[in-house]
């Protein structure tokens, strides 16, 4: 299509009676067409869901980070029950002197220790 | 989770979507980014911030699908928001040339590569985007979403929420303004 037909086109679309779809259909057959980038779909969407990836990612470490801590915590009781069997085998009681390591003492040398008299 | 979905109406689409189907928004891009291009394109001309808008426009569609009731078509709201940030685009562009009282072409053009083969066709793409860039931006629009959308008078005042005999009125501005700017293209 010559300018001149290209120019007599928009300017007649814009009367009432035109169909605006046809006169659309033939100008995008004249090359008048409109698209964004190759990827542009891909873009958006990563955009848009790169975000909930970054949320999932973060939902993952807490999960390791209970995870650890729990292996952890796990750990400590039984090195706290190792430790109370020992105290009982070793002293015999589970006596709260024992746990502070004063089983065996009598009272006056424990006033002796603290006082110096 | 679908693997595909080409055959699938616009309702599911969007149900999906809000169920963070991934494949399923990225189909509502496909399917209606020509659609949109076509509006941001044709209202900001092939620029680098025409495809920041164009992304922008799905962006928004993403963030508004839970109170998409289906009352109007699908492409009738997305094209409402890119109607509306492409317009924003404009003002705000307008805004920060005026700061620096540059009253050149403001539009960032991609380069392209010359193709003989191609020549009638770039010629062709050329006059439209002359024509459309002369208009203000009130008729810019109008002419755009019927030039390039082919929309009708009544779908164009339903997109841009205006009286029929408004866009019937700066149809026939634009018309006068472009009969008198196209003569000298």
């Amino acid at each position: 299509m010559k300018p001149s037909e290209i120019k007599k086109l928009i300017i007649g679309s814009m009367d009432e009676k035109t169909d605006p779809g046809e006169i659309a259909r033939l100008l995008d057959d004249q090359g008048v067409s409109y698209d964004f980038r190759k990827g542009f779909a891909e873009k958006v969407t990563d955009r848009l869901f790169g975000a909930a990836l970054t949320l999932s990612r973060d939902v993952e470490f807490t999960k390791n980070l209970n995870y650890v801590l729990y292996r952890i915590a796990i750990t400590g009781v039984a090195a706290i029950v190792v430790l109370m069997l020992s105290i009982f085998f070793i002293q015999d009681s589970f006596s709260f002197n024992s746990f502070l390591g004063l089983g065996d003492s009598y009272d006056e040398s424990i006033v002796y220790l603290l006082t110096g008299n | 989770m679908k693997e595909s979905y080409k055959l699938a109406g616009d309702d599911e689409l969007v149900k999906a979507s809000l169920n963070g189907d991934k494949l399923a928004f990225g189909e509502i891009v496909n399917r209606y980014r020509r659609m949109v291009a076509r509006t941001v394109k044709g209202m900001l001309g092939d620029s680098v911030y025409a495809e920041d808008i164009g992304q922008e426009v799905f962006v928004n569609l993403y963030n508004a699908l839970s109170g998409f009731r289906g009352e109007a078509k699908l492409s009738t709201y997305i094209q409402r928001i890119a109607v509306n940030l492409t317009l924003n685009e404009i003002k705000r562009r307008k805004r920060f040339f005026s700061m620096f009282s540059y009253k050149g072409d403001n539009e960032i053009r991609e380069y392209e590569i010359a193709d003989p083969e191609n020549e009638e066709r770039r010629e062709a793409k050329e006059i439209v985007n002359k024509a459309l860039m002369s208009l203000n931006p009130k008729f810019r629009i109008i002419v755009a979403m019927r030039l390039l959308q082919g929309y009708s008078t009544k779908e164009t005042a339903e997109i841009l929420d205006l009286p029929v005999g408004t866009v019937l009125s700066r149809l026939s501005r634009a018309q006068n303004q472009l009969k008198e700017k196209l003569g000298k293209l």
